[in-house]
């Protein structure tokens, strides 16, 4: 991965009407690098992949991606694989056709049976779109997107509706693609996925870019919690604990092996059994959550 | 263009309900005012039998299902599938509509041939086909504008009757009743110069260069209808 940015955003405002969707978002993703844009329902991340992806027009702000605009299609897309939130193929093409045509029009070399294999639609080259699953129709967009490996991909929501042995395929060619230099720009509502593949997250929340960086970034802001339950009278507690009446107990902490090793000397010392017990880092759905009470 | 052209004719050819309504249709109708030509000839002209013909194919054929088409692959998001690749707009518009227009013009031609070979040939060819081809030209500017109002295949029923139902009956009025009385609101209404053009083309005996002046509203329609297709014609549904 190098320091180049693949996508410059500047200042970038979205107004519909008195709607502000998209407020003053500025954000860069460099050569190589998986960005993850995420946020809560509404908060402006489709709008501002939209404008990034060249299929509409920001109210204010600049936006390069190559070092060229967006909406120059000749000059960016034969770079770039759009994998589209939703399906948009004609139901009365075939798979081959479809690919054929959007393979053909990305201005990409590549042919439609490798493609397909990466998807593992081949024997269903010949099956009219309409025929096809939601999974199905789902790889076969991401069979479009990284038609010919384009060096940027927007992969939006590339999972849903896909079964886990397709969707770890789908991951393993997006490995693929990146140990060969693509770029990818995700949107996806399983934050467990992008915690484990970005390699940089953007939070949205209410049209801004509300906190940004790696997974550890962003989650070391937050406390650990230690969770464990009580089943009988013990000995005070040797850490501040929240306990409920039915002797669920959790523990906030900044310093988990200390504070782990604290409570389970304590346990063993008093002979007390912590049922139920679980620790962990702090999660992206934490953060998540710690936006939304914003 | 080609190969969005190649896989709209392929669609095509895959929807029964398009090849009847959109070009089967039309040709039938056309067949019975061929078939029907001396009752028809008595009341107006040979020249009124080949204006019919060519707006039903026009409108009931390629202008509804054009404008039927662009909704439908709006509605679908195929507009914003063949705009996330480097194709620029006006590539997919010519390749949308292309095979519509072939066919629509090769439609006519066969149909006004048969026409010909069955109550006799036209008058002046050359003026014949420019009609014809202002005409397709302005049935495919209004379908543009038309799509720009149309929200889904189904809201085309609704949206496309007024031009086409009106196109047919400045046709009807035009080639039945001439353009000695309100002539200038007849030239002006769409449909109405182009009419009277075809009729002068196949019955003969007007003036070429007077006759040549009939396309400036035909062309003036093909201008208004573009205008309005800019402003009004949409990429993505509504929201």
């Amino acid at each position: 991965m190098n320091s180049t940015p693949v996508i410059d955003v500047a200042r970038l405002n979205l107004t519909y009407g008195d709607h502000h969707a998209v407020k003053d978002v500025s954000l860069q993703v460099r050569s190589g690098e998986l960005y993850a844009l995420l946020g809560t329902n509404g908060a402006g991340k489709t709008s501002t992949l939209e404008i990034v992806e060249g299929h509409r027009a920001a109210t204010s702000g600049t936006v390069r991606v190559f070092g060229q605009d967006p909406r120059d299609r000749r000059a960016v897309r034969p770079r770039t694989g759009i994998m589209l939130q939703e399906s948009g193929f004609s139901p009365d093409l075939t798979v081959r056709e479809s690919v054929r045509l959007i393979g053909k029009l990305t201005g990409r070399t590549d042919t439609v049976e490798h493609v397909l294999g990466i998807v593992d639609l081949t024997s269903k080259a010949g099956t009219k779109v309409s025929q096809l699953s939601g999974g199905e129709k789902r790889r076969l967009d991401f069979a479009t997107a990284v038609y010919g490996a384009p060096e940027l991909i927007f992969l939006d929501e590339p999972t849903t509706g896909l079964d886990i042995q397709s969707r770890d395929a789908l991951w393993s060619s997006v490995d693929k693609l990146r140990a060969a230099g693509s770029t990818i720009v995700l949107t996806t509502h399983y934050l467990e996925e992008a915690q484990q593949r970005a390699d940089r997250i953007g939070l949205m929340h209410r049209g801004t870019l509300h906190r940004e960086g790696t997974v550890s970034e962003l989650t070391r802001t937050l406390p650990a919690v230690i969770r464990f339950t009580l089943t009988n009278t013990t000995p005070a507690l040797p850490l501040r604990a929240t306990c409920e009446n039915d002797g669920s107990c959790f523990i906030e902490t900044h310093h988990l092996q200390r504070d782990m090793y604290t409570l389970l000397g304590w346990a063993q010392y008093h002979a007390v059994e912590l049922c139920d017990l679980e620790a962990g880092p702090t999660r992206l759905d934490d953060v998540f959550r710690a936006i939304g009470d914003d | 263009m080609l190969s969005i052209a190649r896989s709209e004719l392929i669609q095509i050819f895959r929807n029964r309900l398009v090849l009847v309504s959109g070009f089967v249709m039309p040709a039938a109708v056309s067949a019975f005012f061929i078939r029907q030509h001396e009752l028809f000839a008595s009341v107006a002209s040979i020249g009124y039998i080949a204006a019919i013909v060519l707006f039903t194919v026009g409108a009931f054929g390629f202008y509804t299902t054009a404008v039927t088409t662009l909704a439908s692959r709006r509605q679908n998001l195929f507009l914003k599938r063949l705009r996330s690749t480097a194709a620029g707009d006006a590539g997919i518009l010519v390749g949308l509509l292309l095979p519509l227009s072939v066919i629509a013009l090769t439609q006519v031609v066969v149909i006004l041939t048969v026409l010909g070979a069955v109550a006799g040939l036209p008058g002046n060819i050359a003026l014949l086909a420019t009609a014809v081809l202002a005409t397709v030209i302005m049935m495919l500017g209004l379908g543009l504008a038309t799509a720009g109002l149309t929200n889904s295949p189904e809201h085309a029923q609704v949206t496309t009757l007024p031009v086409t139902l009106g196109v047919i009956g400045v046709a009807s009025w035009v080639g039945i009743t001439g353009t000695e009385r309100f002539t200038l609101l007849k030239r002006l209404l769409p449909g109405g110069s182009a009419t009277e053009l075809v009729v002068n083309a196949w019955n003969g005996g007007a003036a070429v260069t007077g006759s040549l002046l009939l396309l400036a509203p035909t062309l003036a329609w093909v201008a208004i209808a573009g205008v309005l297709a800019s402003r009004l014609f949409q990429w993505e549904p509504r929201r």
